[in-house]
């Protein structure tokens, strides 16, 4: 492009790319998410567990259930074809389920992680082991999914779970390791009845803000400069539209089960001491013994690297691994970085310990 | 002035213009005005086209924008309106990023490529800036009684649309939510239900799948005796016709005697030798009864 002067050409085209990035702008990115085929398998509530149809010869008889967080929707993990961690682990022979909590309603402003952990967890599985008709399965969370799962192995430890696997999963919240989520959930700043009370539900957008807020200006101003970006270039959107339609995707965050969030997780930090009850039930992460890999990302603002390595100390599993990868909170699943990165390190881990 | 010699007006004006018209796509479309707008662009766009526009000095329109757009941050944030220092940094940034971007010596023709210059100048410095911002007691109690007043207003609005709702009897979020969780309630049970069958056929399952392991577990056992049984008979089996073949023997040897007598009985002198031989007694005395009875005739 000319410097200092213009042309008539050169308007045209740039007009017709900041129609293209305008509409984007005020209608949200719309891309075909969640493709790779599945079927429903059992429903409880709002959740489903969803079954993949395999592609290749199954040579693994250890299922995967991937538990995605209460936060934005899990198709992020099976973001588009592609470019997606369930086709790939489907595509080299895994037995693959997720769990969906699906969009809570004002009647589920209830729902605590008791139900949760508790309840949604555990028949899950069993529908699981029955449907797959297999003896052990392999449990993976993605980032609240992660602290779900790990509270979950610690309460049912040992056959049929065979390995525990956490993906940008924080354990630890002490707020010197939480970055500014420290300051912003402290009790001194932050109460979460008054949001509960306020809205029954949190909203989507109210989590998203917060999550947003962490870095803003890469967020609410960067993400759409990288649009404008490969818009003027001409490069491929695919993948910016998908991640875009994700990131504005929200559900509201059951009411309890946020209360809890905050309270006994963000500003107690029980976890890790061992004080989390559910129904009663003591949550001791020590009782966790399968193998265990824990991946986090060193761009991680969401879910720092201490907060997802506390994990190592805490349990008795002999066989166990924290791995970092150069990455963010979300980059890390998705993207060429991770197809050179988590995926063949998921793959190689799995491999080993799901004959 | 006939129609063809009106004067042209300028592209933009008339972008606003007919987005502004207010035809019916814009008041049923919630996009209805921006669409319309685009609309415009792309008449716009044909408007230059043939026309000769004229070439224009980017770096001095920008020079222009910097200074009009800093005075007025300035402007604000000499008037108090900057609790945080926000506006103060931003003039800064602002200040900073133009001698960035005027050192390169090279600003792009289009607003977007020239953004981006601006942004890859300041985003860095702003993020900082933001940070510390956010990052701040001071911000987080600006935060938090926002955040008190704001959950106030709309705890006091719900409950105040709730009460509307219900004096005019029509049924608001919270009864349909009563509903949902009845149904789910209902969901819960036949949950249950599903667990209990889930339950009753795995031990069903489990306790015939014992029993019939135990009841081929008995007959393999019969089958084993039974097994052990055979060779023992098999061997009294070899005995019995062992002592078979012996009888055999002695019966064929009896009769070679019988034949080797009735010879003797066709001569008298073989007669009185036989007399004198069926005075001793013989071990088949049935058969040598016979033979005496058959001598007497």
């Amino acid at each position: 492009m000319s410097q200092g002067s213009t042309t008539p050409s050169d308007f045209e085209s740039t007009f017709q790319k900041y129609q293209t990035g305008m509409e984007i702008i005020l209608e949200g990115a719309k891309a075909e998410t969640g493709k790779t085929p599945k079927e429903v398998i059992w429903t409880k509530n709002k959740a489903k567990l969803y079954h993949y149809e395999p592609t290749a010869e199954n040579e693994f008889p250890v299922p995967i259930l991937l538990v995605y967080a209460l936060i934005n929707r899990p198709y992020v993990l099976d973001l588009m074809p592609g470019n997606s961690l369930v086709e790939y682990l489907v595509g080299r022979g895994f037995d693959v389920y997720m769990l969906d909590w699906g969009t809570p309603g004002d009647e589920d402003k209830h729902l605590s992680f008791e139900h949760y952990v508790l309840d949604y967890i555990p028949q899950a599985v069993r529908k699981l082991l029955k449907h797959s008709h297999a003896e052990e399965f392999t449990l993976m969370g993605y980032c609240m999914g992660g602290t779900m799962t790990a509270m979950y192995a610690a309460l049912f430890p040992g056959k049929p779970l065979r390995n525990l696997l956490l993906l940008t999963a924080p354990i630890d919240f002490t707020p010197d390791e939480m970055g500014l989520f420290g300051l912003w959930t402290s009790e001194k700043y932050f109460n979460p009845d008054r949001i509960v009370e306020a809205f029954g539900n949190v909203p989507g957008d109210f989590i998203d803000t917060g999550n947003r807020m962490v870095k803003p200006v890469t967020n609410y101003v960067g993400s759409y400069v990288t649009m404008w970006d490969r818009i003027l270039q001409g490069k491929s959107m695919d993948t910016w539209l998908a991640m875009n339609k994700w990131v504005n995707d929200g559900v509201p965050f059951p009411g309890e089960a946020f209360r809890q969030w905050i309270r006994e997780f963000y500003q107690q930090n029980k976890l890790v001491k061992g004080a989390i009850k559910l129904r009663g039930r003591q949550v001791d992460l020590a009782h966790i013994t399968c193998p265990l890999l824990s991946i986090a990302g060193k761009k991680d603002h969401i879910c720092t690297l201490p907060q997802a390595e506390a994990i190592m100390h805490l349990v008795s599993s002999q066989d166990k691994e924290f791995y970092t990868l150069d990455a963010g909170h979300v980059g890390l699943l998705t993207g060429s970085d991770a197809k050179r990165g988590l995926w063949p390190k998921l793959d190689s881990w799995l491999e080993l310990r799901s004959k | 002035m006939t129609k063809e010699e009106k004067p042209e007006e300028p592209a933009d004006s008339n972008v606003w213009k007919k987005s502004m018209d207010g035809d019916k796509e814009t008041s049923l479309d919630p996009y209805g005005l921006y669409r319309a707008w685009l609309k415009s662009v792309g008449e716009a766009q044909e408007q230059i086209k043939p026309s000769s526009m004229k070439m224009f000095d980017l770096k001095e329109v920008w020079q222009q924008w910097f200074e009009a757009t800093t005075a007025a941050w300035q402007s604000a944030a000499e008037k108090g309106a900057d609790p945080l220092g926000l506006t103060t940094q931003w003039s800064e940034m602002m200040e900073e990023a133009r001698a960035k971007i005027s050192a390169e010596g090279t600003i792009a023709a289009d607003p977007f490529t020239l953004f981006k210059q601006w942004y890859d100048a300041t985003s860095e410095t702003w993020s900082k800036a933001v940070g510390d911002i956010i990052g701040s007691d001071r911000f987080m109690q600006m935060a938090s009684q926002f955040l008190e007043s704001y959950t106030s207003f709309a705890r006091t609005f719900h409950r105040a649309s709730e009460e509307y709702f219900s004096n005019l009897q029509l049924p608001t979020r919270s009864d349909i939510a009563r509903v949902a969780e009845l149904v789910i309630n209902v969901e819960e049970k036949v949950d249950q239900l599903d667990l209990a069958f889930e339950g009753l056929e795995d031990t069903y399952a489990q306790s015939t799948t014992s029993e019939a392991i135990a009841g081929l577990a008995g007959r393999l056992d019969g089958v084993e005796n039974k097994l052990d049984v055979l060779p023992a008979v098999l061997q009294k089996l070899a005995t019995v016709e062992r002592l078979e073949m012996r009888l055999d023997r002695v019966e064929n040897r009896l009769d070679q005697l019988l034949l080797a007598l009735e010879k003797i009985e066709a001569t008298p002198q073989a007669v009185r030798s036989t007399n004198s031989t069926r005075k001793s007694p013989g071990p088949r005395s049935g058969s040598t009864k016979g033979q005496a009875g058959k001598a007497k005739v």
